[in-house]
């Protein structure tokens, strides 16, 4: 009898663990990607999901304005970006700007509201650029974004700044400044890096200009010049791979066939879509957000100086298409597309 | 026949769980059983089918064979043998082969009044294969779940597998495993090794006794766990190896659906370090 | 007679005699001890008797350097968080000293970057290859094989071709693996997603074949001999020897259930190779990744071994390659 206490035991410390750990329990979704038997299948929580799902409504619609009126360069001072639109659809699309980016402060978190056309806040001069860049994103990137596009809210959701931002961290340990062995940018547990021990900044290596090396595999059976990454920079890649993976609440499966991640014939066309957005990203963090840290107060600067720039969960935030492909452009059509 | 010059005498009847005298003989060296008969029509029929699997697809190559489950959305029903029916068939026959060929091993074990070690442990590996195509399909909800059969095309649904979870290595389970499966390694070179060190002794050298092996093992590592205790640590091993390859698959899934290195982040923040 | 404490499981009655001091031995400098002592639950499972340990110079400059690596390994962990010892523990799992980035090459990188890497290594190789030496040593002082040392020995050669052999043919120690739990495992993986798919290396193919065999062997051999304890079946070098009913019904067991039977002695030459075998080609997979084979897949392809998926994709095609790129 007491043989039963050498199994109960550690069943015991097993579900306790499990339950302490968070585990999950069935029912789980799975949705097959690729040809039956391959493996490659999305599984998810649908308790999850649900939690999820609230966190990622969209804002209320703000309806549309009538056409006609002069313009709003005519009308108002020092505006350098939406002059063409005109004076109902500007305060219409700075109605939007508010709710999506300030809705407590409201027009006086970017401007002085004695004197509209003023520049003396650093926030105006930041939206000035992003919106810009977002003008750029709905133009230039619609092989990411296609016709469903971003506005302020798909990255800021209310906020002043997006909860999904990263800057340059060193985790400045001791050590880095001395005799003993440094951490080498990786072996630290952190959201970026999913937890591993690969390298946390592999998105100041690879998110951050438009050429870096992302891709690792050899081209060729054999050996050549040209050849693949060393192993170090292919944890880069893995620990960006993982952040995207986090971001967009999804596997490696859902781009890749993994028997051969390099083989663009084995994977789904969402691997194309990614393709463009990693370009997205590394265009508008070196044209758009980098540059920002001369405008920006140190409070908003991380540890290194630098800007908060975007990654994939910036605006995905844990789902494949941003709520779940609400139309950001419907509401606002010309202030939010480069002209 | 095909028997060795001492086995005669060990061929008795009884043993038998079912079927009592009626399979009990031996074919050649093989003894049959009723279980005998069963275990090679299952594994007959399988093969048969695994070859006509093979036929309807677009290789003989045997690297290349592959035969698949059925799509996801076939749920937990009979696919059309074409779309994985065939696979779904297999897993039958596999199944019933290897408890089948587990009971003719405790019939065997019981004419030779052994113990049921044996059985027991491969109802280890069965219980794994069981785990992998059977339980944790159901427990998803499809038998699209399964391992294909195929020798290249099971390692692909491997790979895939493990990258749903991004970082499979990270799945505290599997590093049981895995600890477990080199270790037993160790310990079967270790054990191997010893025996023969004592049997095959250096030249010139009479044949060793256990207490050469103990001092031996004593002087390298102070301590040895002798040759009754060797054989019970050289079964734990590998059964705990078996044991948790089962669970860490049966996890993935049904009772953890993010990534695996996000699951140690209770470790990282209990109360006792925030 | 199924109850658990009726398999021989676990040892139901302990006797514990006087102290057993080993075979008598040429002693070197160093002497076999003769500390010993007995653990009530080791002896549940094996022989009781913990010790004597024979210390040996090839042992102590073993543990030495060892003990070096090890705590080299350790203070740079340390000082990774700020010598804060609680970190330490929380955090210890993720820590890890690393090997140079791949600039430094084959050079010899400052301390910080990598040097502490390379020096705590070859105290690690030492002391590796000082305890195979000692294993030799210690069989031959008994007059026995030296079938264990031979075993450690194509262990050993996995351990070289991971951190020096492939790193110098590479040309950098950079690619050599880290020293922390969670980091080789990450290095694991990348490994395999640098060199195209492990999983189409015949070689690993060939270790996985013979580790997942290792692990059958010795369940089966275990299990046979533990069904045999009744008679006498543990005594394995008696047996061999002196045949008895054990090794009988053990070989008739799995003669009748799969044609074919070792005998006493030759289970354990097929335990000791595929034990052997797993390690040995496992280092040779792993030499000819970069070296001879840059992707593992693509050579499978080539071989005709990768299987044909239908594309249920629709043809996907790599945007640089159409010159879509913007």
């Amino acid at each position: 009898m007491k043989y039963i206490l050498l199994v109960a035991i550690p069943y015991v410390f097993v579900l306790g663990l499990a339950a302490f750990s968070d585990v999950e329990v069935p029912p789980i979704d799975s949705e097959q990607v690729g040809f039956r038997g391959t493996g490659m299948v999305e599984v998810s929580n649908p308790r999850i999901e649900a939690k999820l799902a609230e966190a990622n409504q969209p804002p209320d619609e703000l309806g549309s304005v009538e056409p006609g009126g002069d313009l709003a360069k005519d009308i108002y001072e020092n505006v350098q970006v939406l002059g063409d639109l005109t004076d109902d659809e500007f305060n219409h699309f700075m109605l939007g700007v508010t709710t999506w980016v300030a809705p407590e402060e409201g027009c006086g978190y970017c401007h002085n509201e004695e004197n509209f056309a003023s520049d003396e806040k650093y926030t105006k001069i930041v939206s000035r650029r992003m919106m810009q860049m977002t003008q750029t994103i709905n133009k230039e990137y619609t092989d990411h974004v296609g016709a469903v596009g971003v506005n302020c809210y798909t990255c800021h959701r209310g906020n002043h700044v997006p909860e999904y931002v990263w800057t340059n961290e060193d985790y400045h340990p001791q050590a880095d400044k001395g005799f003993a062995a440094s951490r080498n940018g990786q072996n630290l547990a952190v959201d970026v890096n999913g937890h591993t021990s690969l390298p946390y900044n592999a998105m100041t290596q690879l998110l951050t200009s438009p050429d870096p090396q992302i891709r690792v595999a050899a081209d060729r059976a054999l050996p050549t010049r040209a050849g693949g990454q060393t192993i170090q920079l292919t944890e880069s890649t893995y620990s960006l791979m993982i952040n995207m993976s986090e971001g967009l609440g999804v596997s490696c499966n859902f781009c890749h066939n993994s028997r051969a991640f390099s083989d663009w014939s084995q994977s789904s066309d969402k691997r194309v879509k990614a393709f463009h957005g990693i370009n997205m990203v590394q265009h508008l963090n070196a044209e758009y957000l980098d540059p920002l840290a001369s405008a920006l107060p140190e409070n908003r600067l991380g540890p290194n100086g630098d800007a908060p720039k975007a990654m994939c969960k910036t605006c995905h935030q844990g789902i494949n298409r941003p709520m779940y492909g609400w139309e950001a452009l419907t509401d606002h059509p010309k202030a939010l597309v480069a002209q | 026949m095909a028997m060795l010059d001492f086995e005669k005498k060990y061929r008795v009847r009884g043993g038998t769980l079912l079927g009592g005298d009626l399979f009990d003989f031996w074919v050649g060296p093989f003894y049959v059983g009723l279980f005998g008969v069963l275990t090679a029509f299952f594994a007959i029929l399988g093969t048969a089918l695994l070859v006509y699997g093979a036929a309807i697809g677009p290789t003989w190559n045997l690297w290349r064979i592959n035969v698949a489950p059925p799509d996801l959305s076939y749920g937990l029903a009979l696919a059309p043998m074409a779309e994985g029916g065939l696979w779904q068939v297999i897993t039958v026959c596999a199944t019933g082969a290897f408890v089948t060929w587990a009971l003719r091993e405790v019939e065997i074990s019981r004419k030779l009044g052994m113990g049921l070690h044996v059985p027991f442990a491969f109802s280890f590996a069965i219980l794994a294969f069981v785990t992998l195509n059977i339980i944790r399909p159901v427990l998803l909800g499809a038998w699209g779940h399964g391992f294909p059969y195929g020798i290249l095309s099971h390692l692909d649904w491997v790979s895939n597998v493990g990258y749903q979870y991004l970082h499979f290595h990270y799945n505290p389970a599997h590093m049981l495993a895995i600890t477990f499966f080199f270790t037993t390694c160790l310990a079967l070179a270790l054990h191997g090794g010893l025996v023969l060190s004592a049997t095959n002794p250096a030249k010139g050298e009479p044949v060793k006794l256990a207490e050469h092996e103990n001092s031996v093992f004593r002087d390298t590592v102070g301590y040895s766990v002798g040759p009754l205790g060797i054989h019970r640590v050289g079964l734990f091993l590998p059964l705990a190896a078996v044991f948790f390859s089962a669970v860490c698959i049966v996890i993935s899934g049904p009772f953890w659906t993010r990534g695996w290195p996000e699951w140690w982040t209770w470790w990282l923040d209990l109360p006792i370090w925030s | 007679m199924f109850k658990p404490e009726y398999q021989n499981i676990f040892t139901q009655v302990q006797v514990h005699g006087p102290a057993d001091l080993g075979v008598e031995t040429e002693t070197g400098v160093w002497e076999r001890g003769n500390q010993t002592w007995t653990s009530y639950w080791m002896g549940k499972i094996g022989d009781a008797q913990i010790g004597p340990l024979y210390l040996g110079s090839l042992g102590v400059a073993s543990i030495m350097c060892g003990v070096t690596w090890f705590v080299m390994v350790g203070l740079n962990m340390l000082a990774q968080v700020g010598w804060d010892p609680i970190e330490f523990i929380r955090q210890l799992f993720w820590l890890s000293l690393d090997p140079p980035a791949p600039k430094y090459g084959l050079s010899f990188p400052p301390m910080a970057e990598g040097g502490w890497y390379l020096l705590s290594s070859s105290f690690l190789v030492v002391a590796v290859m000082l305890w195979w030496a000692r294993v030799y040593t210690r069989a031959k002082a008994h007059g026995m094989g030296t079938h264990v040392a031979w075993a450690f020995a194509s262990a050993i050669w996995l351990f070289l071709v991971l951190g020096l052999i492939r790193p110098v043919l590479m040309g950098s120690w950079s690619e050599a693996v880290p020293y922390g739990i969670f980091s080789h495992l990450d290095w694991t993986a990348a490994f395999s997603i640098r060199y195209g798919n492990l999983f189409y290396n015949p070689f690993h193919m060939l270790s996985i074949a013979f580790l997942y065999g290792s692990a059958l062997l010795f369940a089966m051999h275990a299990g046979t001999i533990l069904a045999v304890s009744r008679y006498g079946g543990e005594r394995e070098i008696e047996q061999i020897v002196d045949r008895g009913t054990a090794s009988e019904r053990a070989a008739l067991f799995w003669r009748w259930t799969m044609g074919f039977n070792a005998t006493m002695e030759s289970i354990h030459r097929w335990a000791w190779w595929f034990a052997v075998f797993t390690t040995l080609t496992g280092g040779i997979g792993i030499l000819l990744s970069g070296t001879v084979v840059d992707n593992w897949y693509l050579w499978g392809v080539k071989h005709g071994n990768a299987p044909p998926y239908p594309d249920v994709f629709g043809g996907t095609v790599d945007p640089m390659s159409s010159g879509a790129a913007q």
